[in-house]
């Protein structure tokens, strides 16, 4: 059970109505009082990204490395989120990196912008080993980068460049493609909104 | 007649409608809820389907809080006509999307309990079908599909207007059908009744039922029913040949019979009337011979012969006599004639008084109104039974002799006449031996005791049979007898027929 689940089961099993009139009138979908950061949001989502994405066959059965290169708190975060995780066969595990060197066994690499200097070498060494790659720095995808986050509204939303991702061997499932805000490198249309 | 093959095909025709009616309504009632059954279990099948599918497209939105992304899913829903809102929440159990018109929120009522899969509630016309989302073993929310199943009603509408077509076309049919069987079946039946009905009031024998012409059991009814008119026609016949016969043979009998009794009578009154001659002749001899010997002084012993003889001679006379009117009773002819029965009896009275003057006897004579009938015959009658009555009060010193009428005992009011009596206080006779009074040469008594023929009373009841009347006796041993007589109620016709 995910760390947000166990958050929401605590806190708002007899308050659900409550939750429900003040997500309504909040716009948003978590009402208890300390909402989670977005450094606990964005940890999620990579995990989520890990169930929409097809790695080559070789790394079958190999452990997934989700490694993060940024602020220790992002580690931290996703630690306690894929604790006990697995995804298919593959066990989940999170790796803190900061050379492009430690890339070669990721199977998601973070960029935050704590590493944003070293971003060009980073995403040099993950194009070599079918590594997904995600930042929440702005003119990402320009940079061959493949997942983008930023915060629109109040939430964390995305947008892919299918053609980075396709270059490195992976690919992914077009319900992920279905939510992004905007897909880039691809037939016009595919997940536009 | 009519009522009977009226009720035959009004029945037949009942029938057909019962039968294919029933058929029908059960038919119908069975297919279409097994239609409205199957058709509504598919709806929730449907429905849970449309569920699965919003939820698998859901996941993704769910996965990355993208309620905007669940609810473009959700309006694919619009294609389920029938569905009236929907929602999805997400794995906390928050309402995350919605689908359909108003605040409704189906999943308020009713919720999936922890780990339960797929739900369906139902109530009337609503249903409300909960699916949980799993992605990859994990639940991430859950679906909750409302729909009100009006498609339902309007299927149930549009069965009832086709069902109730349907039987309306085929009671159509069944009354055509009925027609043609009553062709079939009614009407030779109603043919077989009136040729029964005909048979049977008018006793004609000889019509015939018409077959129809398909076989069937009619067929063989009216075929049987035609056999039968024919051994009832033979049957018929040769009874009315055979009493023909029958009763030619008894005339011919009759005539013979009658004949040959006319010969008897012929002979016998001949042999009657001619034995009387030479008796009267040997009377008159004997007379003679009295006469002459009581000149020259005749012994006794020789008197007592010949009064004897003549005494004989006499009685036998006297039997002649009535045998002659017994013949004579029997077949002259009958006259009609006014006929005064007490002074017949006054007159028989001072015959029998002059006979032996030294009785005491009363004669008590009734004085009656005259009847139509023959004078001799009556005078027959009537000398017989006074005679008879003389002859029985003869040992008794003083007698008594009655002769009277009485009004009979109507009991079913025809008018008969007078019942005649004669009554004695003489010997009279044993009342279990009566029947045999009226046989000829039958007596009751010695004749020592009282000389008689035996005929005299057989000659009375044949007089009175012939002109229809009857005659009966009381009596006891000693306690005297009475003969009632009653002449025929027939007698003055046929006295008139008779007398021409």
């Amino acid at each position: 059970m995910s760390f947000l689940c166990r958050i929401a089961r605590r806190t708002l099993v007899y308050v659900t109505s409550m939750c429900l009139a003040f997500a309504s009138l909040a716009n948003q979908s978590f009402c208890q009082g300390p909402a989670p950061s977005q450094i606990d949001v964005e940890t999620v989502y990579l995990f989520n990204f890990a169930k929409f994405v097809r790695w080559p066959a070789e790394r079958d059965g190999e452990q997934l490395n989700i490694c993060i290169a940024a602020q220790k708190a992002y580690s931290d975060s996703a630690s306690r989120v894929v604790a006990g995780e697995q995804i298919g066969t593959r066990r989940l595990a999170v790796k803190l990196v900061s050379r492009p060197e430690d890339v070669s066994g990721c199977a998601i690499l973070f960029v935050g912008l704590a590493a944003k200097d070293h971003l060009n070498d980073l995403l040099n060494a993950a194009a070599q080993h079918a590594t997904l790659t995600v930042s929440d720095i702005p003119g990402f995808l320009e940079q061959r980068g493949m997942i983008s986050l930023f915060v629109v509204n109040n939430r964390v939303r995305f947008s892919v460049n299918l053609e980075n991702v396709d270059r490195s061997g992976l690919s992914l499932s077009s319900e992920l493609l279905k939510v992004a805000v905007q897909v880039q490198g691809k037939s016009p249309g595919v997940g536009a909104r | 007649m009519t009522a009977h093959s009226y009720s035959i095909s009004v029945r037949l025709t009942r029938m057909n409608l019962a039968v294919s009616g029933a058929v029908l309504l059960i038919a119908a009632i069975a297919f279409s809820s097994y239609d409205l059954v199957s058709f509504r279990y598919d709806l929730i099948k449907n429905l849970t389907a449309e569920a699965q599918i919003v939820g698998d497209n859901s996941v993704s939105a769910l996965l990355f809080n993208d309620p905007q992304s669940a609810a473009t899913t959700m309006k694919g829903l619009q294609r389920v006509p029938d569905i009236v809102s929907a929602t999805l929440s997400n794995k906390q159990g928050e309402l995350f999307a919605r689908y359909g018109a108003g605040s409704e929120d189906p999943s308020k009522e009713h919720r999936l309990v922890s780990g339960e899969p797929d739900r369906v509630w139902s109530s009337g016309n609503s249903v409300l079908v909960a699916h949980r989302i799993v992605f990859q073993g994990e639940s991430v929310g859950e679906v909750y599909i409302s729909a009100k199943l009006t498609e339902i009603g309007r299927r149930a509408r549009q069965y009832a207007l086709i069902a109730g077509l349907i039987l309306m076309f085929c009671m159509g049919a069944a009354v055509v059908i009925s027609a043609s069987s009553r062709r079939l079946i009614a009407d030779p039946i109603r043919a077989l009744a009136d040729t029964a009905i005909r048979v049977s009031r008018d006793q004609d024998y000889s019509v015939r039922a018409i077959a129809p012409v398909h076989s069937s059991e009619i067929t063989v009814l009216v075929d049987a029913f035609n056999t039968m008119l024919t051994q009832i026609q033979l049957r018929d016949l040769a009874l009315s040949q055979a009493r023909a016969q029958l009763e030619a043979r008894v005339e011919q009998r009759t005539m013979e019979l009658r004949q040959a009794n006319q010969e008897l009578e012929a002979f016998s009154y001949t042999v009657a009337h001619d034995l009387r001659n030479p008796l009267n002749a040997i009377d008159s001899l004997g007379f003679l011979l009295e006469m002459s010997l009581g000149e020259i002084a005749a012994t006794s012993k020789i008197q007592t012969m010949i009064g004897s003889l003549r005494e004989t001679t006499s009685s036998m006379a006297t039997l002649i006599d009535n045998l002659l009117n017994f013949a004579r009773a029997t077949s002259s002819p009958l006259r009609s004639e006014s006929v005064s029965l007490s002074r017949l009896a006054h007159e028989v009275a001072a015959e029998l008084i002059a006979s032996d003057p030294n009785r005491r006897v009363d004669f008590v004579i009734e004085d009656l109104p005259e009847v139509r009938s023959d004078r001799a015959l009556m005078r027959i009658v009537i000398d017989n039974l006074l005679r008879n009555a003389w002859k029985y009060t003869s040992h008794h010193a003083q007698a008594r002799i009655e002769f009277g009428s009485q009004k009979p005992v109507v009991e079913d009011g025809s008018t008969a006449g007078l019942i005649y009596y004669v009554r004695d206080d003489g010997a009279g006779f044993d009342s279990e031996r009566a029947g045999a009074l009226f046989q000829p040469f039958q007596r009751l008594h010695a004749k020592f005791e009282f000389p008689g023929t035996g005929i005299g009373l057989a000659t009375v009841y044949r007089i009175l049979a012939r002109q229809s009347g009857e005659i009966w006796a009381e009596g006891a041993v000693e306690k005297g007898a009475t003969f009632y007589w009653r002449l025929g109620t027939q007698s003055s016709e046929e006295l008139d027929d008779e007398a021409t």
